[in-house]
């Protein structure tokens, strides 16, 4: 029998530190890697740039913002985690996808070592959320994975939600023209 | 004593969790740990309070206090660290005990009529009839209470 909190634990560890940003949402502290973040907005300087979306499939998402001609999906993670909802003050606008997450605000940047594996004990959402978990400064920290933010599916129906909207906004406008 | 009866008996850790006693099979006991910092992030895993840094290792912190008691327990002075099997591997897994910990040799006697799922059997020590467990039953046991007293000792 081996030990799996050993054995798996070693097999995900980075060979060489990574920097993360630790960044908190309703006073919890997580990590992201520095390299899937594309850029750290306020929320006040994106106000006059996020569209509201009315779907009712994800509650954790109401805003889309255009940046570079995409259309990113803003989730908040107050109900991403299911936890107490804040009042955020940050958009990270993720860089490989149409992701950008409010959290409350940035604490700093970190170099970690090694990126443990989630327990197995750990069988629910959070398998999805996080690509592991770093010890930071006598803390354990949860590892964002950032394709957990949104599914392909939920990215598909979000898509589709969205091209209807416009549609439906454009028909509206050619009516009343 | 005959060759099934030898079978049958064996080494328990007898723990202590509110004010009672329960036993588990000495075989997959690790060790007893002493207090230390729960750490706890967002999940959505039934009885996991969180995790506790031991040895270098991550171990997952179940809270079984409602499920063994009904209620939430007292403040807790000692992790019991036990492997729970995942297939061909385990995995270190505390839970957070009252007292402190016991060995002891008995006889396994079936458990009483409507037993919980998680009693796998009866210990008969000295005067007192202890409960034997079943760790992976136990874990795996629908939520029968909450986390949050175990969390916000963890923020305390």
């Amino acid at each position: 029998m081996r030990i799996a909190s050993q054995d798996s634990g070693k097999s995900r560890r980075a060979r060489r530190s990574e920097p993360v940003i630790l960044f908190s949402v309703a006073h919890q502290t997580f990590a992201i890697s520095a390299d899937s973040v594309q850029e750290i907005r306020s929320t006040d300087s994106l106000a006059g740039a996020a569209n509201e979306i009315e779907q009712p499939l994800l509650a954790k998402v109401r805003h889309t913002i255009e940046r570079a001609h995409r259309k990113y999906y803003v989730i908040n993670a107050c109900t991403h985690f299911n936890l107490p909802v804040t009042r955020p003050t940050l958009v990270l606008i993720l860089r490989q996808l149409r992701v950008a997450v409010l959290v409350d605000k940035i604490e700093r940047m970190v170099e970690i070592n090694a990126v443990h594996a989630l327990p197995r004990a750990f069988i629910g959402e959070e398998r999805r959320w996080y690509r592991g978990l770093a010890y930071v400064e006598d803390h354990v920290i949860p590892v964002i994975e950032p394709a957990g933010f949104l599914t392909r599916e939920e990215f598909q129906a979000l898509d589709r939600i969205t091209r209807a909207s416009v549609s439906h906004r454009e028909m509206e406008g050619a009516v009343q023209a | 004593m005959n060759v099934a009866e030898n079978a049958d008996r064996g080494s328990f850790v007898l723990l202590q969790v509110g004010e009672q006693r329960f036993a588990l099979p000495a075989r997959i006991v690790v060790e007893l740990a002493p207090p230390m910092r729960l750490h706890t992030f967002p999940h959505t895993s039934a009885l996991v309070a969180g995790v506790i840094v031991r040895r270098g290792h991550i171990v997952p912190v179940y809270d079984v206090a409602p499920t063994l008691l009904g209620k939430e327990s007292p403040a807790h002075r000692f992790y019991l660290i036990a492997q729970r099997a995942f297939g061909a591997v385990s995995e270190a897994s505390a839970i957070p005990l009252n007292g402190e910990c016991e060995l002891a040799t008995a006889e396994i006697r079936p458990p009483d009529q409507g037993h919980r799922a998680f009693v796998s059997g009866t210990l008969e020590i000295g005067e007192e009839i202890v409960e034997l467990l079943n760790f992976e039953a136990l874990v795996t046991q629908p939520s029968a209470g909450s986390t949050d007293a175990l969390q916000a000792e963890a923020q305390s």
